[in-house]
């Protein structure tokens, strides 16, 4: 077990590693930041010292092994755009998409999984159809389209719902006051880009709420069950239900991280402030730093994850880690 | 003992042949397939059959410059509605954008553009993470190691991230955005492809290529790539639909298909603006249809999935 | 008693004359226009939320002066202050200077404090800061203001004195605020305490409000500073935000949550019009132009006259301005914003305004030889006015001039244009800009039209010759006609072709005060591209 474990660190640190050479590359791909900060007319002293103070003036073997050096010590640089820490940036930032990730992750929820339920107890009926069609439908509408014409319907129009960011709340690291209430504060303006956001993933949560619930349905143990005379209710609410619930937490687990990545154009339509705005306006600015520093800090939730999950499957079935 | 009369077989074949067909085509999926049909005999045609061009605006008559401009010459006429409201036109059916420019035509452009992209996009995905997936998992040791390190940290770059990320170092254009698909789908192949071939290299049909010293380049063209073809496809088709969407993300956002080119998701992220001033058509249609064609495309996937994949077939 | 009384007066005045206007440099002194402030102290308290919607990102970095550039003026006159800094009363306005002069042969500049100044943190505001911000600014310009400067000598607690190498003409126009950041004082003692760094997060200065809190990027709030030497703030609070996208500001207006929004422009601005709710103003930046980046090779189709001149006649400036800014915008025959003091007004009071004869387009294209016209490489755009680059293209071709849009994003078109000639490879481009820099024509001229300009293309030996006159002579009056001889040339010799006067339309809502129309006053400042100074500005509730 232990040899597993550390074989997959291994993999991790050098998934890691390959991800950090691979955004220095293309991140120093898109262009010269200094020319396009310094306005027309700037002194060339002026860009000079600013190419400096940016470490861009040095050969590319120092500045990557300066770069490297300074990630092994949590040290993301400075922003170019925003002139502050990277990573107090992004941490500042990352509440609030966490925020919009878990209102989505909980809608998609509340959709896909009761509608799951019902095409799964209904197999190939009507209500199976509709509800694999609506799921269909769910993952084919850009995110980007729901968004919008929730914006006009809601907030224009019927002027119901606010338009613009995420309200006055906010999580301050500093002031464990804001630890608890900022979760729950300014609804009104969570619901609509959230809503836009987990639009997709029901569509995902759906089929695989049903699939799963059909598997256990069909499962030796259930005919079990039934077979002892438990009604019908008793047995998809106490037996089905819990089961069937496994693959779609594991699913929801992944697709939280993939929601908080991909929300980058809600954010950008509701001005919501989080880790995607952020990424928009840096690729958008070649801020070579802070675009380094999040799709790093992605990535690195990311391997961890998957870490994670490979050790736990490791541990439940034996197979898998005394194979190769 | 029954007799079969004779000189009717060929009438028998002829007739097992009919119902074979007709329920070859009874299990098709009609739906996804007619809209497919449409949108690519659209984009096909789109030069042909369009009614004015996707880049020029449309040239207005004296009455039309009148109504709107009161003046008897204009360079063209924006913003017209759709022919069904009040100052539309049939000549523009589908209204015109803040340019002039006939909203049907370009949707029509825009269809070659979006199946060009997300099809051909795909199709070079696929392949180089067919090939890598082999490689990986028929060679041996080392290459297995290498191109599966590579392929878990291309993995972790959330799509639409890595997107953007490549289209801010080169020039924004069509082909750009058809390298870039290539480039941030090709690992969701390999992965899959690697799994199969680990499988099928125990089989008995290629240990027995191998025992009588058939090439290892041979073995992988005859034996194990068609045999791949089945997980390829079914992932191709679910993967049409993700690049469509993030083909229309990019353009939304301004890293795709570049203006005047009428890509849906630059229609739409081009009248934003007009869906606030109640010009709703020229923000829905592109809108639909970029779902209609996603959900076409995801509809053959699934269809394909439950027929390659004997265990789901009786879902 | 008649003459005992006089006696007393004249030795009164004399010695007010000795404490109080006592000229603080010797010899002969050039004349300055430096209009004096209007100090209100008994206003009332400040009260009420101005929430305004910025149209690009917030850079903390703008907080600090020392790294001044451009965008940042915004938050300068809310939380800094300058020794002299344009204001409604002119372009030169007295703020924490009361009193300043410059030696004839601008060799010496000197200024005297107003009494009593603080920082917000109640510390005194002295020369010393004034001396410390200007050894150590490093932003914009602070090359020539580095060189020329011999020493900066403090006589007292309120006045110092510059000194230069040579004579510095243009140094008020440096010094004023807006050409530089030299001009806006930051605290020695609380920069040198905090560094850099700690300064960018909670900035402090000398000006009408004191910052509050910011979320990097998006969102900068201030308070009232109620101390403020010039008169209490209006407005308790402000909040500065961050929102790129002109359908999230027009909406954020619609619903309240935005009282001032700039930047409406494009399809909405019909929208902002008609609007009852809401009032606008068309603050005029700068006129759009057409340059040719290698046009005086004679491989170049632009090489002839006649073509550039073919150019302009092409454009329907009219329709173009009814389409892009629903009229606003003036056809314009400058380049240069004619809100600086020695720029030609492009509307024919000075320059005519360019016609609109594509028939005679076509006949002088014919003259040049080319009768149907020919194709060039690229028209490179302004980010994000892609419409207008298209409207424009479309001009074109219909006389013949065909060309496809090079799509560069806005940073990438901005390291483009400041590489100069070097920017642009070939001689068959076009290309599209607005420059609403401060510093008057010469400073555009300096940039743009002269061999030695950064991001010049032009380099012709008569405008050569008056620039040289221009750089020579220490007299005002004969730099200024010199700057406007300049610019004729350049105009009617088509080295650029102007297009029309930008308007980039600011709203408000019913919240902000005065009611009705008379909210315009709130732009009266000049050359402004924001409606400065904030502490006039007064909000219901």
């Amino acid at each position: 077990m232990k040899k597993y474990i550390l074989v997959r660190a291994l993999y991790s640190v050098v998934t890691l590693w390959l991800l950090v050479t691979l955004i220095f590359a293309l991140v120093r791909l898109t262009g010269d930041p200094v020319a396009m900060k310094a306005e027309a007319g700037a002194d060339p002293a002026y860009v000079a010292q600013l190419r400096h103070s940016w470490g861009l003036d040095q050969p590319l073997p120092r500045q990557y092994a300066g770069f490297v050096g300074r990630l092994l010590r949590g040290d993301f640089g400075h922003s170019f755009e925003k002139s502050l820490p990277v990573r107090d940036i992004y941490f500042e930032r990352l509440p609030n998409s966490l925020k919009l990730g878990f209102a989505a992750f909980v809608i998609s929820l509340a959709l896909g999984v009761p509608f799951g339920m019902l095409s799964a107890l209904k197999v190939n009926s009507v209500w199976d159809n509709a509800g694999k069609m609506i799921a269909l439908l769910g993952l084919s509408m850009p995110g980007f389209f729901v968004g919008l014409v929730l914006i006009i319907v809601f907030g224009i129009e019927l002027g119901w719902l606010p338009v613009l960011g995420k309200g006055s709340s906010t999580f301050v690291w500093s002031a464990p006051s804001t630890w608890a209430t900022f979760w729950f504060s300014d609804w009104g303006h969570l619901v609509m880009p959230a809503f836009a956001l987990g639009w997709y993933f029901s569509g995902a949560m759906l089929r695989i709420t049903r699939s799963g619930m059909l598997d256990v349905l069909g499962s030796d143990y259930i005919k079990l069950v039934r077979l002892k005379g438990v009604p019908e209710a008793v047995v998809v609410a106490k037996h089905a239900l819990k089961n069937s619930m496994i693959p779609v937490l594991t699913f929801a687990g992944l697709n939280l991280l993939i929601m908080v990545n991909v929300s980058i154009v809600i954010e950008v339509i509701f001005n919501w402030p989080g880790v995607g705005q952020l990424l928009y306006d840096a690729l958008s600015n070649r801020d070579f730093p802070m675009v380094q520093g999040v799709v790093l800090m992605s990535g690195l939730l990311i391997v961890l994850l998957n870490f994670a999950i490979d050790v736990l499957y490791g541990c439940v079935d034996p197979r898998i880690r005394l194979s190769r | 003992m029954a007799t079969i009369p004779i000189g009717t077989d060929r009438t028998v074949a002829a007739v097992r042949a009919a119902r074979r067909g007709y329920r070859v085509l009874q299990n098709l999926p009609l739906i996804p397939l007619l809209i497919l049909g449409a949108l690519t005999a659209m984009a096909v045609l789109a030069p042909v059959v369009a009614p004015h061009s996707k880049l020029d605006p449309v040239k207005p008559t004296r009455e039309q410059c009148l109504a709107k401009f009161n003046f008897p010459d204009c360079p063209y006429v924006d913003n017209a509605p759709p022919f069904w409201a009040r100052g539309g036109t049939l000549d523009t059916p589908l209204g015109t954008d803040s340019l002039g420019r006939d909203v049907l035509s370009r949707l029509m452009h825009g269809a070659r553009i979006s199946l060009i992209v997300a099809l051909t996009g795909t199709l070079f995905a696929g392949a180089i993470g067919t090939v890598l997936g082999v490689l990986a998992g028929y060679m041996g040791r080392w290459w297995d190691e290498i191109i599966m390190r590579i392929t878990d940290a291309w993995l972790t770059l959330p799509s639409l991230v890595f997107a953007i990320l490549l289209s801010s170092v080169r020039e924004p254009g069509l082909w750009n955005v058809v390298l870039i698909l290539a480039l941030v789908f090709w690992s969701r192949y390999s992965r899959a492809v690697r799994g199969e071939v680990l499988t099928l290299r125990e089989r008995d049909f290629v240990k027995l290529a191998e025992i009588n010293g058939i090439g290892k380049p041979t073995i992988i063209r005859r034996h194990l790539i068609p045999n791949v073809m089945n997980t390829v496809m079914v992932l191709f088709s679910l993967q049409v639909g993700v690049a469509v969407i993030i083909e229309a993300s990019l353009s939304f956002l301004g890293f795709g298909v570049p203006p005047p080119e009428p890509s849906w998701g630059l229609m739409m992220a081009q009248e934003r603006e007009s869906l606030m001033e109640g010009r709703w058509w020229l923000e829905v249609f592109p809108g639909i249809c970029i779902t209609m064609l996603v959900l076409s495309a995801n509809m053959l996937g699934d269809w394909l999935r439950v027929r390659l994949d004997p265990q789901l077939r009786n879902r | 008693m008649l003459k005992r009384s006089f006696a007393i007066l004249l030795v009164l005045t004399l010695t007010c004359g000795v404490v109080w206007g006592q000229p603080i440099l010797s010899g002969p002194l050039a004349k300055l226009d430096i209009k004096d402030a209007r100090v209100e102290p008994a206003r009332p308290k400040p009260k009420g939320t101005l929430n305004i919607g910025l149209h690009f990102g917030i850079d903390p970095g703008w907080l600090d002066p020392l790294g001044y550039y451009g965008a940042a003026h915004q938050f300068y006159y809310l939380m800094h202050d300058a020794l002299i800094k344009p204001m409604p009363q002119g372009e030169f306005t007295y703020s924490l200077a009361e009193h300043a002069e410059v030696s004839a042969d601008f060799t010496r500049a000197a200024f005297r404090l107003r009494p009593g100044l603080k920082f917000q943190d109640g510390r005194p505001l002295t020369t010393a800061d004034v001396k410390w911000t200007y050894e150590n600014y490093r932003g914009l310009n602070f090359k020539p203001l580095q060189d020329k400067l011999d020493r900066i000598e403090i006589v007292d607690d309120r006045a110092i004195v510059f000194h230069f190498k040579g004579p510095f003409v243009d140094f008020l126009d440096l010094y004023n605020g807006s050409g530089s950041g030299a001009g806006w004082i930051v605290p020695k003692h609380y920069y040198e305490r905090v560094g850099k760094e700690a300064f960018n997060a909670r900035p402090m200065g000398a000006g009408p409000f004191k910052f509050v809190s910011q979320e990097a990027g998006v969102r900068v709030s201030v308070e009232a500073w109620d101390e403020y030497w010039r008169r209490p703030p209006g407005v308790k609070f402000i909040n500065v935000r961050g929102i790129r996208d002109l359908a999230g500001r027009v909406a954020g207006l619609e619903t309240g949550e935005l009282d001032l929004a700039y930047g409406m422009t494009g399809k909405l601005l019909q929208r902002v019009m008609a609007d009852p709710k809401l009032r606008w103003n068309p603050n005029f930046t700068s006129p759009w132009h057409l340059v040719f980046p290698g046009y005086n090779e004679p491989t170049s189709p632009f090489h002839d006259k006649r073509v550039r001149q073919a150019i302009s006649l092409a454009i329907n400036r009219q329709f173009l301005t009814r389409q892009e800014t629903q009229g606003i915008g003036k056809p314009w025959g400058n380049w240069i914003s004619h809100e600086t003091r020695d720029a030609l007004r492009g509307d024919g009071t000075d320059l005519p305004v360019p016609p609109y004869d594509p028939g005679k387009a076509k006949s002088l294209l014919a003259e040049a030889g080319y009768p149907n016209g020919f194709d060039f490489d690229w028209y490179v755009p302004f980010a994000p006015y892609y419409d207008m680059a298209e409207r424009i293209l479309n001009d074109l071709r219909a006389v013949g001039m065909r060309s496809k849009m090079q799509m560069l994003d806005a940073p990438a078109y901005m390291a483009q244009t400041s590489k100069g000639r070097k920017g642009f490879p070939g001689n068959r481009t076009i290309v599209q800009r607005i420059d609403p820099r401060p510093g008057g024509a010469k400073a555009l001229i300096r940039l743009y039209a002269v061999c030695a300009g950064q991001a010049s293309y032009i380099c012709e030996p008569r405008l050569e010759a008056l620039w040289a006159k221009h750089e020579a002579s220490i007299d005002p009056v004969e730099r200024d006609r010199l700057s406007r001889e300049l610019q004729r040339l350049i105009v009617e010799e088509y080295y650029l072709v102007p297009l029309y006067l930008q308007p980039f339309v600011h709203a408000v809502t019913q919240k902000v005060l005065p009611e009705g129309e008379a909210v315009q006053r709130y732009w009266d400042t000049l050359n402004a591209p924001f409606p400065w100074p904030w502490e006039v500005w007064e909000v219901k509730g």
